[in-house]
């Protein structure tokens, strides 16, 4: 062990995983997943796994002040069995964070006004904590919340980039992201090129972190294509077995 | 909308949410269900062995939309002075926040406690937990059992059982190795330190995998209008006048049986879910086999 922690990061142009520094891991994005959910979404980018359900808008569980627009209530947890040493099942003041993160990147995306006085109940579960989950519960976020038919401005999609060993690297691992001598994380809404959230570790110098933001916003604009096309997909698949439900009414008939 | 209903103007998915007890009846008088099952047939079951690196071994399990996974994961604690020659299984069923509409974040719910109970007691008779032993009266192994509900559409304590079991049958507990100040190493380590002690007193374990007394599975069944339903949704289950669980292991014995509800549930029907549960037992347990040695991790002919 203590050998592989004194290796480099980075060796003629690659990663330890065998990536490019500007490369993802590979991305799995797949939305209802959850048959009881309004909307749910999993993501999974090599070793980071990330579930979501979204419920509502419904009525608040926790007395909430009067409001008119509607609210986003997020909550997420680590399987206990996501990190290397093993978890709790209470919530821990850095779940806490990531869940007024997400709170964050998502609302500035979902139209509140349409569902005035109602809450979104997002769920996040991490069943493996491979890094950087804040980006990638993001993404699969704003996925569910787009499954579940409410009102969106734009899809959120989040990455993080990691300074290591004099180079930026894209989406870091869990070993990356610790051995990193800054870092941010970005939430972005790909079609209006808004950032929704933006959240850096570490000294940068103003030079580096506009270098290392338009890497990132590359790399949101890339997992954009993707979910957009994730969607298209559940929709045409859904289409596809409405048509064939109704065939086989009219055949019943 | 009842007017409408009756003159058959509503569209099905609309009738379901009105009625969803007249809906379930007219499936059930026809013997179907509405998912277009027999009402004996258990959902399409798939067991995913590994699924999560972080631990010592996981399983996923997908009855029908339920789906439950569980992850095993290993510690080198001290003995206990209670019990100084046993380690510890601790289990434990969550039902994240996002397997159902009625879950919420915070304390854990009132299903999952039971469940929680429920399986604790039956894998504690199933591992020994003396096998667990590393060192007696100075270390032993606590294997933490960590199952989560990601779905919640029904029969939960099946799927959760199975997802624990398919964990622990793929489980190999690390070696390990205890050198002459008492300092524990695991994994690669341990196997490398046990090779340069060559000799000497072999203090710690080879890599081993955990022997299981039997193979417990169990069948939820719920009793609608004097019929049998094997397998129950969540749709289904407020609708049922009484649900069992019966769990069997492979020779046929039954290790548990839980039942409840509004109706009284007779002789006949306990015997039928027995019938039940010995054949579903018989199926899942092939599918488990079949999982296993995909994986490369079949018992081994000594153990079986």
């Amino acid at each position: 062990m203590a050998a592989l922690e004194q290796q480099p990061l980075l060796t003629d142009g690659h990663r330890r995983d065998g990536r490019a520094y500007e490369e993802f891991r590979n991305v799995f994005l797949k939305t209802g997943v959850i048959s009881q959910a309004s909307g749910s979404a999993y993501a999974e980018f090599n070793n980071t796994k990330v579930m979501v359900g979204v419920y509502g808008p419904r009525q608040s569980e926790r007395k909430v002040g009067y409001s008119e627009q509607g609210r986003i209530s997020v909550d997420v947890k680590l399987a206990t069995f996501a990190t290397r040493q093993r978890g709790m099942f209470g919530q821990t003041p850095e779940e806490r964070e990531l869940s007024a993160l997400l709170a964050t990147a998502l609302e500035a995306a979902t139209n509140l006004a349409s569902f005035p006085k109602a809450t979104a109940d997002v769920y996040v579960l991490v069943l493996e904590a491979g890094g950087g989950e804040l980006g990638v519960a993001a993404t699969a976020a704003a996925l569910a919340l787009a499954d579940a038919g409410i009102e969106m401005f734009d899809l959120v999609t989040a990455c993080s980039v990691s300074r290591a060993e004099g180079a930026l690297l894209l989406d870091p691992t869990v070993d990356e992201a610790a051995r990193e001598e800054a870092g941010l994380t970005l939430a972005l809404m790909p079609a209006c090129s808004e950032v929704t959230q933006l959240v850096s570790r570490g000294p940068w110098t103003s030079s580096a972190l506009r270098e290392a933001m338009e890497l990132a916003m590359g790399g949101c604009a890339q997992l954009d294509a993707l979910a957009r096309q994730v969607l298209k997909t559940a929709a045409a698949e859904a289409a596809a077995r409405r048509q064939q439900e109704q065939q086989q009414l009219q055949q019943a008939q | 909308m009842a007017a409408a209903a009756a003159a058959g103007q509503v569209d099905a998915d609309t009738f379901r949410r009105l009625y969803p007890d007249d809906y379930l009846r007219k499936f059930v008088e026809q013997g179907l269900r509405p998912d277009g099952r027999p009402l004996a047939a258990a959902r399409p079951t798939s067991i995913g062995l590994g699924a999560v690196s972080t631990t010592d071994a996981s399983a996923l399990v997908k009855v029908g939309s339920t789906t439950a996974l569980a992850g095993v994961k290993c510690e080198v604690v001290p003995a206990l002075p209670e019990a100084p020659d046993a380690g510890r299984l601790v289990v434990q069923v969550e039902m994240a926040p996002l397997c159902s509409a009625t879950t919420r974040p915070g304390r854990p719910s009132e299903g999952a406690q039971v469940l929680t109970e429920q399986l604790s007691a039956l894998l504690g008779s199933v591992v020994d937990a003396r096998q667990l032993c590393i060192d007696a009266g100075k270390v032993a192994w606590a294997v933490y059992v960590d199952i989560y509900v990601l779905d919640a559409d029904g029969s939960l304590h099946d799927a959760c059982l199975l997802a624990a079991l398919a964990a622990l049958s793929s489980l190999r507990l690390r070696a390990v190795s205890i050198d002459e100040s008492g300092r524990v190493q695991t994994g690669a380590a341990a196997a490398a330190a046990q090779q340069q002690q060559q000799g000497e007193r072999p203090a710690g374990q080879q890599e081993r995998r955990l022997a299981l007394s039997c193979q417990p599975v169990s069948l939820t069944c719920g009793l609608y209008r004097g019929r049998l339903l094997a397998d129950p949704t969540a749709e289904e289950e407020p609708l049922l006048e009484a649900q069992a669980t019966a769990t069997l292991d492979e020779s046929g014995a039954v290790l548990g049986f839980a039942a409840g509800g509004t109706a009284a549930v007779g002789q006949i029907v306990v015997v039928q879910c027995l019938e039940a549960a010995k054949m579903r037992g018989k199926e899942v347990r092939a599918m488990l086999q079949q999982a296993l040695e995909q994986a490369g991790l079949a018992a081994d002919a000594d153990a079986s």
